[in-house]
């Protein structure tokens, strides 16, 4: 029996204030949209919300896919991201599943140390990294960065993870014990695709964390050939200083959000989801 | 025997679900932190195989330098501003969205999270466009009012320009905030409001009285998480924004830590500034708690 407000003035200044919040934040995307359509001379000589000029200059998309090699970016960014994600995810399952099942010596300790670390701030750990990396000779390389990444979720994953096995009942496991399958058969034919409501949240929490990471990609890639999306727009945007190219820019944006915007479309409910789980219990 | 085959079987299988996981995790995450917690005590500058042991002297010259005082007051001004903003915006769309029957809630919830799946660096490049002094959006949109053309430098104010960091910060933060204080306030058992209806208590009465005890605890962890993600992460938005300019008035912890370490490789100075971090989210959450401590109240 939720009634609501009833004062109609307060209810009229409640929803203003939704609708203001709102339009500041469809606008952006909207507004990015539109100037990805325009030429400088429309940036410099009319409104930042005037509406984009015929002809629509739809050939900033393709000038930025191909002169500034975003085809080539947005392949790596894929790339990465599908990898880390992956072996994030596998991992973190893996130590999630034998912490939440079986007690050993140091379990505890483990699992203390893969949700203390959460505490430490990841930029301490940059400078050693980047010399690691390099005597390791995987900086420029995809797939160094995305060990890095994967090595980023884990303490995220197995958070989340060791609290949906822990929900999971017991009786299944000990159905496929009975009908003979082992250890490894109990985890991957059955725990695995029982879980996979958990899996799914961890995995697009971290395809956004990983697709929008600038910092650890700025300083482990230097070879433009190897750039994510993100590294790539901050130095466009540096750029912008020496060579003014407002539309190219916008059209590069939306190369970045396009593609998250719809990865977040098809599955809110399980970023929702992701996002409540470790801090509502 | 036959137990001890089985036994030797479990060990196996945990040791195989822990090692690759725990190996990778200590290469790529607690080796390189340990690592930065020994450079620091050295001198050096990252080409030459040699560093030179100096102690403690790079924290003894970090205390000495106004930029990492500045740097300091910068963040935990950006830790405030945060708290303050997102916590008054959150906990408001929270309880509207969930509390009000408005048509149209779940749009606006999932509208309202957008900001949080854009990247930290396209997000500074739109609000850099918003301050940019010829063609940005807020000079264009000052300009209505005057008979002359307004251009305000934004970001080049010699003194408070921190403040214009504040709210891109405040805007790509609410939504995460918000989603976890609607969780919390879904919680609540609806038979609580309904007594407190039938007693003919106000929405502003109920808030006070059912929702925010509640949610207290919700809201703690959300402070200690703003603190903490501002303290080590903030510096990624003012990197791209200012790069800590104009004369480093802009600069925090972590930027100045990347700028010492990457753009004039003092890699043990900036590891002590790495460690200083550490340090202070560390004992700012405890100070918080502490501040926080106040009876929560538990659903039975």
């Amino acid at each position: 029996m939720n009634l609501g407000i009833r004062n109609p003035f307060i209810k009229f200044i409640c929803y203003a204030i939704l609708i203001v919040w709102c339009i500041s934040v469809i606008y952006p995307l909207i507004w990015t949209m539109m100037d990805a359509l325009k030429d400088n001379q429309q940036f410099f000589f009319k409104k930042p919300w005037a509406l984009p000029e015929f002809p629509l200059l739809w050939e900033n998309f393709s000038y930025v896919w191909s002169t500034y090699n975003f085809d080539r970016y947005f392949m790596n960014s894929i790339v990465i991201t599908t990898v880390s994600t992956t072996l994030g995810l596998l991992l973190a399952a893996m130590t999630a599943y034998v912490l939440a099942r079986y007690k050993f010596r140091g379990s505890n300790a483990l699992y203390l140390l893969y949700i203390s670390s959460m505490m430490v701030p990841f930029v301490l750990a940059l400078i050693p990294l980047f010399f690691l990396m390099n005597s390791l000779h995987l900086t420029n390389t995809w797939y160094g960065l995305s060990m890095v990444y994967a090595s980023s979720v884990l303490a995220f994953g197995i958070f989340v993870l060791v609290g949906f096995f822990k929900g999971l009942p017991k009786e299944l496991e000990e159905a496929a014990t009975v009908d003979g399958a082992g250890y490894y058969g109990t985890f991957f034919k059955v725990m695995l695709p029982l879980s996979q409501p958990g899996l799914i949240t961890v995995a697009i929490i971290n395809v956004l964390n990983i697709w929008n990471e600038y910092i650890v990609g700025t300083i482990l890639i230097n070879d433009p050939e190897q750039y994510t999306l993100p590294v790539e727009i901050g130095i466009m945007q540096a750029e912008m200083q020496y060579r003014t190219e407002w539309g190219p820019l916008f059209a590069a944006l939306m190369f970045t959000i396009v593609p998250i915007l719809i990865v977040y479309i098809i599955f809110q409910r399980q970023i929702a989801s992701g996002i409540t789980a470790g801090a509502v219990k | 025997m036959n137990s001890g085959t089985a036994k030797l079987q479990r060990t196996i299988f945990i040791a195989s679900f822990i090692v690759p996981t725990l190996l990778f995790f200590g290469v790529f995450t607690i080796y390189p932190t340990l690592q930065a917690l020994y450079y620091s005590f050295f001198d050096w500058s990252g080409m030459s195989q040699h560093k030179e042991f100096i102690g403690l002297d790079n924290f003894v010259n970090l205390f000495k330098d106004p930029i990492i005082w500045r740097a300091i007051g910068n963040d935990y001004f950006l830790v405030l501003g945060k708290i303050i903003g997102i916590m008054i915006l959150a906990t408001f769309f929270a309880v509207a969205l969930t509390r009000f029957n408005f048509k149209l809630a779940s749009f606006f919830r999932s509208t309202f999270f957008i900001p949080n799946i854009i990247s930290v660096v396209v997000i500074g490049v739109l609000w850099n466009f918003i301050y940019n002094p010829q063609i940005g959006f807020l000079n264009s949109f000052l300009s209505l009012f005057t008979k002359e053309q307004v251009t305000i430098t934004w970001l080049g104010f010699q003194h408070h320009t921190i403040w214009m960091l504040l709210p891109p910060a405040i805007w790509a933060g609410i939504g995460f905030y918000m989603l976890l204080l609607i969780a919390a306030i879904q919680n609540i058992p609806e038979s609580y409001y309904e007594a407190a209806s039938l007693e003919g208590s106000s929405q502003w009465h109920q808030f006070w009285t059912i929702t925010l005890p509640l949610i207290w605890e919700q809201m703690k962890v959300s402070i200690l998480n703003i603190m903490m993600t501002t303290l080590n992460g903030s510096f990624v938005i003012v990197w791209i924004m200012t790069e800590g300019g104009p004369d480093n008035t802009t600069q925090v912890m972590g930027s100045y830590l990347y700028q010492m370490a990457f753009r004039q490789y003092h890699f043990g100075f900036a590891s002590a500034i790495g460690v200083l971090i550490l340090v202070l989210s560390l004992v700012t959450t405890v100070i918080l708690q502490r501040l926080m401590r106040q009876e929560t109240v538990e659903l039975g």
